[in-house]
């Protein structure tokens, strides 16, 4: 065993001065392998961003809450159908949850987008104001960030209070507490007694831009029949969202009064509709890095195998030497695929340095259109990168080392170069 | 006898194939090499001498015939095996030197005890121990290139004595060096063969086989003569 060890400290250390010896040529070849690994890298934290963005979406919509909308929100279904359709009025709303049976809890909204807000010296556009109802803080996806939701008695008799999301408050407040303080919408005051943490993400980034406020206040500025209401209905559990979903379509339909062959003439949302848009993200991002890593890789084990190959040739006299005074084919076998393997090991952390140093510039000048980022490199991707680039060393440099082992000694001893 | 020949060399054939043609470098060798012998293989270029070297160095394997190191039978032996024996039991200087250009002395010596598997400290102070030896006590961390011809042959010679090997084989030794320098070198030898080592010196210079005690001739892969030599001479050289 000790045995093994001092001669691996040793080859280990000839591999590092043959490769100090030529280290341009070193370094040149490595750059395959650093790209690959740098997309590699790349690829791996776009998923695990996107992956994150999905269950952030997935934790703020619920995965046990079903949305009826005149709106499919998943970005599919006919546009111009869906704006014919006629409204979801309070009235279908009420009737909607009282004939409910499997649902745990119900609740209203309405928004209205691209509003303005102000305070007294500064403004903030493109801004969603949302009505809905006090039950909405109770659910436990609800947190806030500074001060409380609203109460009943303030839904009920249309208080002028707001809970504001976390973009509103960058915006108008900077870095100072906005409880206290009052905003106007369309003109009247309304005074903020609550902040919403950071929910948006890659699907939902309006939601940090959102206003919200008692259902009856949004009625008495928007007026009452103006929006399509939001019918959320909570199920008891996950698993029995299925029954909730059949249970919602049949009341929906009978609410709305549609004849038995009429399509629906709404919608029921809930988080699992974006997962259809994750995974056409993933498909993409694995196609273009797919190809790319691959590519980087090929030229990457094409470039060592070539060098590997001109190594042996010029260590021809070397491996000779070795062989003469003890060395096993197996010996050479190894020096010369450790040598291989370092050059990627090598190209492969810098590799990983560079793309470590994408996703702190890309998250730097993203901030604010691409939050869903995460801004570093997971690790495990750091790992898989520098396994996988071990891998295309022992692959590269298989043949050149084969060759070596196998050169006959006396043959290498008299080459002179 | 209590401990057997050294080398038993058994009807040893070599076969080469040179494109269609077969070479036959050697053509049955007989041959017994005792210990403590001092021997020159002589012949002319093409005469196999090189090809018996090879083989009696455990680089090349017989196409036929039974070579006998040391009483084991190493004709058929495989790679592993093979390096082991080189490792050990043989000492080899060539007429280029052959050592590895970016390595320092200390280090070119250490090598074949790193293939041993000696520990690190071990290997070290044998190392300078054989370098020493030859006198170079003083060049541990030169590189070969920093060196003359007569110390890298020297440095070469502390490698090959380094494992307490059985046979220092010696190929053309003085070839690649001036005749001063060659002598030294061959008292060096003298020295090495005065402290109870074997050598098989391999030239097709007189002058050197004459340092030997019993001369081989080869000449067309068959031993030609295998004579004693009375007369050897000893460092320095009676004719230059």
């Amino acid at each position: 065993m000790r045995r093994m060890l001092s001669q691996y400290a040793d080859i280990f250390q000839s591999a590092v001065e043959s490769l100090r010896a030529h280290l341009l040529r070193s370094t040149l070849t490595s750059i395959g392998v650093m790209i690959g690994v740098a997309f590699v890298s790349l690829m791996g934290w776009a998923l695990r961003s996107l992956d994150a963005a999905w269950e952030r979406t997935l934790s703020t919509l619920g995965s046990d809450m079903l949305y009826v909308d005149k709106w499919d929100w998943s970005g599919q279904g006919n546009w111009r159908t869906m704006m014919n359709r006629k409204n979801i009025t309070l009235d279908q709303a009420e009737e909607i949850a009282r004939r409910l049976r499997v649902a745990e809890m119900t609740y209203f909204s309405a928004d209205a987008w691209g509003q303005t807000i102000t305070t007294a010296d500064r403004r903030a556009s493109g801004i969603v104001i949302e009505g809905t109802m006090a039950r909405f803080g109770m659910l436990p996806s609800t947190q806030l960030a500074e001060g409380r939701f609203f109460s009943e008695l303030e839904e009920r008799t249309a208080a002028a209070v707001a809970v504001i999301g976390e973009g509103v408050r960058t915006t108008l407040f900077g870095n100072r507490s906005p409880v206290g303080q009052t905003i106007r919408i369309k003109g009247r005051p309304f005074v903020i007694i609550g902040v919403m943490p950071k929910r948006g993400t890659l699907f939902s980034d309006f939601l940090d831009r959102t206003v919200y406020i008692p259902l009856p206040a949004f009625f008495g500025i928007y007026g009452r029949y103006s929006r399509s209401i939001t019918v959320a209905a909570k199920a008891r559990s996950p698993e029995e969202l299925d029954v909730l979903r059949d249970e919602l379509t049949g009341v929906v339909r009978a609410v709305r009064k549609l004849p038995p062959q009429a399509a629906n003439d709404f919608a029921i949302n809930e988080a699992e509709v974006f997962r259809q848009q994750v995974a056409n993200i993933r498909i993409v991002i694995w196609a273009v890095g797919i190809g790319l890593t691959a590519l980087s890789f090929l030229v990457g084990v094409i470039g060592i195998t070539n060098v590997m190959f001109v190594a042996v040739i010029e260590r021809t006299k070397e491996i000779g030497i070795r062989r003469a005074v003890g060395a096993r084919q197996s010996t050479i076998l190894l020096q010369f695929l450790l040598e291989a393997t370092m050059l990627c090991v090598a190209g492969a952390l810098v590799g990983v340095i560079v793309s470590g140093a994408i996703v702190l510039v890309v998250t730097a000048v993203a901030r604010d259109s691409a939050d869903f980022l995460l801004p570093v490199l997971p690790p495990e991707i750091v790992v898989v990168a520098v396994a996988v680039s071990i891998a295309v060393g022992i692959l590269a440099g298989f043949i050149p080392a084969l060759r070596a082992a196998r050169l006959d000694p006396v043959e290498a001893l008299r080459y002179e170069a | 006898m209590s401990t057997p020949p050294l080398i038993v060399l058994e009807g040893i054939t070599k076969h080469y194939r040179m494109g269609s043609e077969i070479v036959e470098a050697l053509r049955g060798v007989d041959l017994t090499i005792r210990r403590g012998e001092y021997v020159a293989i002589m012949g002319p270029s093409g005469s196999g001498k090189s090809t018996l070297m090879n083989i009696i160095g455990c680089l090349d394997t017989p196409t036929s015939g039974r070579y006998m190191l040391e009483g084991t039978d190493v004709s058929s032996l495989g790679d592993a095996a093979l390096a082991a024996i080189r490792n050990r039991k043989i000492g080899f200087v060539f007429q280029t030197f052959n050592l590895l250009p970016r390595a320092t002395a200390l280090k070119n010596v250490e090598l074949p005890l790193i293939y041993a598997g000696a520990p690190p400290q071990e290997r070290r102070q044998r190392a300078i121990a054989a370098l020493e030896s030859v006198g170079l006590g003083d060049r541990l961390r030169h590189k070969p290139p920093e060196l003359s011809g007569g110390q890298r042959q020297r440095v070469a010679i502390a490698r090959a004595l380094v494992t307490g090997p059985s046979i220092i084989l010696a190929d053309e030794p003085t070839g690649n060096l001036d005749s001063k320098t060659g002598m030294e070198i061959m008292a060096l030898f003298h020295r090495i063969w005065q402290e109870g080592n074997t050598i098989v010196l391999v030239t097709h210079e007189e002058d050197i086989a004459r340092h030997a005690h019993r001369i081989i001739r080869i000449r067309d892969g068959r031993v030609e003569s295998d004579m004693p030599n009375p007369t050897p001479i000893v460092g320095a050289p009676l004719l230059v």
